[in-house]
C-alpha cells in the first residue's frame, strides 16, 4: 500500500492523462503526498542554491536565505491554487480546491527530481559541459508546465483552449491578489500610523 | 609575583612602543586604499601608493605654476609641464632640476606665444606638440623650443557647418600621424597625417538614448523637437598612446560602462575587459552622483593603464586584462590630495598628478604593497608564472582578500600540475574559466586513479546480483515444486 502511494506520483509523471484521471476519479491522489512534494521542492531548491557546483553557482553566499525560498515557492504555490480555484468556480470548472492542490503538487515532481539531480551533476561538470545543466533545467521546467496543463485540464474537465486561457487568467488573478494584499497592508499601515500619531499628540498635550 | 608584574609591564611598554611606531605611518596616508571584490563590495586594502612630495615651481626657482593644464613624461624620463597661466612649458629632469623653460618661439620672424594651451605631447624623437587651444592650432616645437610648424583647423567637405576648432588634447603615433581632441567635437578624434593634412575623424563614441526619449521625440512637433536635446554622441576628453600606437581615450560620461577605450588604427575599441567589472572607475555607481568622471588616462609599461577621476580625485590603475590593481588619491587640500586634478602621468613606478586648483604636481611612490602588485603583474606579463606566484603569495600576507592574487597562484599551480590546489585558489579568485580547466584535469586524474578499483567493484556487484538471482530462482522453484 505504502509503496503504491509512493509510486503513484511517478506514474503521473509518465502517464499524465491516465494519472490525473485516477487522481480525480479513483481517489488515488493524496493531499499529504502533494504537500510533501512541495516541501521536497523547497528543500531541493535550498540545497541546489547552496551546494550546486562552482561553475554554475553564481549565488552570493550572504544573500542565501532559506526563509526566502518559502516566499518564492510555497507562497506562489498557494497563490496559484487559490487563484485557480477562484477562477474555475466562476468558469464551470469541476475541480474542488483539494484536487487543484493535489494536481499542482504532483506536477511539481519533475522540478524536485531535476533540482536534486542537478545539484549532484553540477559538481562533476566543467564549464563547457554546463549546457547540459541548463538543458536539464529547461526540460524539467517544460515538463512541469506540461503536467500542470494536463492536470488543470483533467481536474476541471476543460477543452484545450479553455485550459490555456484559464491558466493565463490565473496568472492575472495572482497579480490582482498580490496587488490587493499590498494595498490592504499599506492601508493598514497608514491607519495604524494615524492612530499612533493621534495617541502621541494627545499624550504630549495632556 | 614581582617577576610577573615586571614581565607584564615590559610587554605593555613594548606594545605601546609598537603602536607609537605604527600610528604615524597610518596618519601619513590622507586616503585609504580599497578595491572591489568579485561581488561588487568594496574591501579595504593597504595603500598601494603614498604621496612623496609636491612640486609647485617655487623651490625649483622658476616661480609658482599658474593654472597648469597638462603633464607629459617622455621616453628619456624628462617631465614636461604645460603651465598655461604663465604661457610656458617647463621641462624637469628626474631630479626635479629645470632643464628648460619655453616661454615663446620665433614664428616667421615674429615672436609668438601660446594662448590658453590645454594639451601637450612629446614624441619619441623629442618633438613637442602643443594643443594651443585659443589660437586654434597645434604647434610643433623641437625639444629645444624652436618652432617647426603649426597645424591649423581641419579643412574638408565632411566637416559640418558651424564647426569650431579648439584643440584640447594632442597625441602623435609612431608613424607621425597627429590625433587631436577638440572641445565640443563629438564627431570623434580629429586625425591628421604626418604632413598635417586632415584625413578624417576616428573612433566616434556611440549615440546613447533611451526608448522613452525616442518615443517623445516621435510624438513632438517640429517646434518642440528643436527645443529637445539632440541625440549626439559624447565627446572624448583625453587621449594617450601606448608603445604599439593604440590610442587610449576617456569620456566624461556619468554611469558609462566603457568610459575608457583602446582604439586601434581604424577606430575600433579593443580594450580587454576581462576583470570582474569593466574599467570604469568606481563600480558602485547606481547613484549618478557617485559615478566616476574620468578625465585623463595614462598608459604605462606592460599594458598597465591608469585613469584619473575628477569627481573624487582618485587614480584607478588597471592591468592589461582590465583587472583593477589599486586605487589611490582623493579630493582635499593636504599634500597628496587634489582640488582640481587635471592630468596623470607616470615614470617608472612613480605617479604624478597635476592639480590645477592648487597649482602643483603631486608625486606618488609605491609602498611595499604597490611594489608587489607591480612586480607580480610585470612577471605575469613576461610569462614568468612561477616568479609571479611567489610575489602573489607575499602579497596575500599583506592583503588576504586579494582575489587577483589567488587567480595568479591558481594559474601557476595549474601550470605546475597541482590541479587540486589550483582549483582551490581559482575558486577563491572566482575565475570560473580556469577553475573549470583545473577541474577537468583533476577529474581525469581521479578517473584514471580509481577506474580499475571502480570497475572491479561494479563487476563484482553485477556478478553477486546475478548469482543471487539464480539462487533465489532455484530455491523458490524448489519450494514451488515441493508444494505442487
Amino acid at each position: 500500500m505504502l509503496s503504491e502511494i509512493a509510486k503513484f506520483p511517478f506514474y503521473v509523471l509518465l502517464h499524465p492523462f491516465q494519472g490525473f484521471w485516477d487522481l480525480k476519479y479513483e481517489n488515488k491522489g493524496k493531499l499529504r503526498i502533494s504537500l510533501s512534494i512541495l516541501l521536497l521542492l523547497t528543500i531541493a531548491t535550498i540545497i541546489l542554491r547552496q551546494y550546486s557546483g562552482f561553475v554554475v553557482n553564481f549565488n552570493y553566499p550572504y544573500d542565501l536565505n532559506s526563509i526566502s525560498e518559502l516566499q518564492y515557492i510555497v507562497l506562489p504555490f498557494f497563490l496559484w491554487c487559490v487563484s485557480n480555484w477562484s477562477l474555475t468556480t466562476l468558469m464551470d470548472g469541476e475541480g474542488k480546491f483539494k484536487e487543484i492542490v493535489m494536481a499542482t503538487g504532483y506536477a511539481l515532481l519533475p522540478l524536485v527530481l531535476m533540482r536534486f539531480g542537478n545539484t549532484f551533476l553540477s559538481n562533476i561538470i566543467t564549464l563547457r559541459e554546463s549546457s547540459f545543466y541548463y538543458l536539464i533545467e529547461s526540460i524539467a521546467t517544460l515538463w512541469f508546465i506540461w503536467l500542470l496543463f494536463i492536470g488543470t485540464m483533467t481536474v476541471h474537465q476543460y477543452s484545450v483552449m479553455k485550459t490555456i486561457v484559464t491558466m493565463l487568467l490565473t496568472l492575472v488573478v495572482m497579480g490582482i491578489i498580490i496587488f490587493l494584499g499590498l494595498l490592504f497592508f499599506s492601508l493598514l499601515q497608514e491607519m495604524l500610523g494615524f492612530v499612533f500619531a493621534i495617541y502621541t499628540e494627545i499624550s504630549l498635550r495632556l | 609575583m614581582m617577576k610577573l608584574i615586571k614581565l607584564m609591564t615590559s610587554a605593555a611598554l613594548l606594545l605601546a612602543a609598537f603602536q607609537l611606531f605604527a600610528s604615524p605611518l597610518q596618519a601619513a596616508a590622507p586616503y585609504e586604499g580599497y578595491s572591489y571584490s568579485y561581488w561588487g563590495t568594496t574591501s579595504t586594502t593597504p595603500n598601494a601608493y603614498l604621496p612623496e612630495t609636491v612640486i609647485n615651481g617655487v623651490e625649483q626657482g622658476i616661480g609658482k605654476f599658474k593654472e597648469p593644464t597638462d603633464l607629459y613624461v617622455d621616453d628619456d624620463g624628462q617631465l614636461y609641464v604645460l603651465d598655461a597661466g604663465n604661457g610656458r612649458i617647463v621641462v624637469f629632469d628626474e631630479q626635479w632640476k629645470v632643464v628648460r623653460e619655453i616661454r615663446g618661439f620665433q614664428n616667421g620672424g615674429k615672436q609668438d606665444q601660446f594662448a590658453n594651451p590645454q594639451g601637450l605631447f612629446v614624441t619619441k624623437k623629442g618633438q613637442i606638440f602643443v594643443a594651443d587651444t585659443d589660437n586654434s592650432r597645434v604647434v610643433e616645437l623641437t625639444n629645444e623650443g624652436e618652432f617647426v610648424r603649426e597645424i591649423g583647423a581641419p579643412k574638408s567637405e565632411v566637416i559640418r557647418d558651424g564647426f569650431e576648432y579648439f584643440p584640447k588634447k594632442v597625441g602623435v603615433d609612431n608613424a607621425g600621424r597627429i590625433y587631436v581632441i577638440g572641445r565640443g567635437v563629438f564627431d570623434g578624434i580629429i586625425e591628421f597625417d604626418s604632413d598635417g593634412v586632415f584625413t578624417g575623424f576616428m573612433g566616434t563614441n556611440r549615440v546613447k538614448f533611451d526608448v522613452w526619449d525616442y518615443f517623445w521625440k516621435k510624438l513632438s512637433t517640429k517646434a518642440q523637437k528643436s527645443k529637445l536635446a539632440q541625440f549626439v554622441p559624447l565627446e572624448f576628453n583625453n587621449l594617450d598612446l601606448d608603445q604599439e600606437g593604440f590610442i587610449y581615450t576617456t569620456t566624461a560620461e556619468v554611469n558609462s560602462a566603457d568610459p575608457i577605450k583602446r582604439l586601434n588604427s581604424t577606430g575600433v575599441d579593443v580594450l580587454r575587459r576581462e576583470g570582474y567589472f569593466f574599467p570604469r572607475g568606481d563600480v558602485y555607481s547606481s547613484n549618478p552622483n557617485a559615478s566616476s568622471i574620468l578625465i585623463d588616462v595614462q598608459v604605462g609599461a606592460n599594458g598597465v593603464y591608469s585613469a584619473l577621476d575628477s569627481r573624487k580625485g582618485r587614480v584607478f590603475t588597471y592591468n592589461e586584462d582590465g583587472n583593477l590593481m589599486y586605487v589611490f588619491g582623493r579630493i582635499g587640500t593636504q599634500e597628496g590630495t587634489f582640488k582640481t586634478p587635471v592630468a596623470v602621468e607616470s615614470r617608472g613606478s612613480q605617479f604624478f598628478v597635476l592639480d590645477q586648483g592648487l597649482n602643483r604636481i603631486n608625486v606618488f611612490s609605491p609602498t611595499r604593497y604597490g611594489t608587489l602588485i607591480n612586480d607580480a603583474n610585470a612577471l605575469l606579463v613576461s610569462g614568468d608564472y612561477n616568479g609571479a606566484e611567489s610575489k602573489w603569495r607575499e602579497l596575500l600576507r599583506l592583503d588576504a582578500n586579494n582575489e587577483i592574487a589567488y587567480v595568479g597562484i591558481g594559474k601557476a599551480m595549474l601550470r605546475q600540475g597541482d590541479n587540486k590546489l589550483a582549483m582551490e585558489n581559482l575558486k577563491l579568485g572566482y575565475d570560473r574559466v580556469y577553475y573549470s580547466k583545473a577541474f577537468g584535469k583533476y577529474r581525469k586524474e581521479m578517473t584514471r586513479k580509481y577506474f580499475g578499483a571502480g570497475m572491479t567493484v561494479v563487476f563484482v556487484l553485477i556478478a553477486a546480483l546475478w548469482s543471487w538471482n539464480i539462487i533465489k530462482r532455484r530455491s523458490t522453484g524448489k519450494v514451488k515444486a515441493n508444494v505442487i
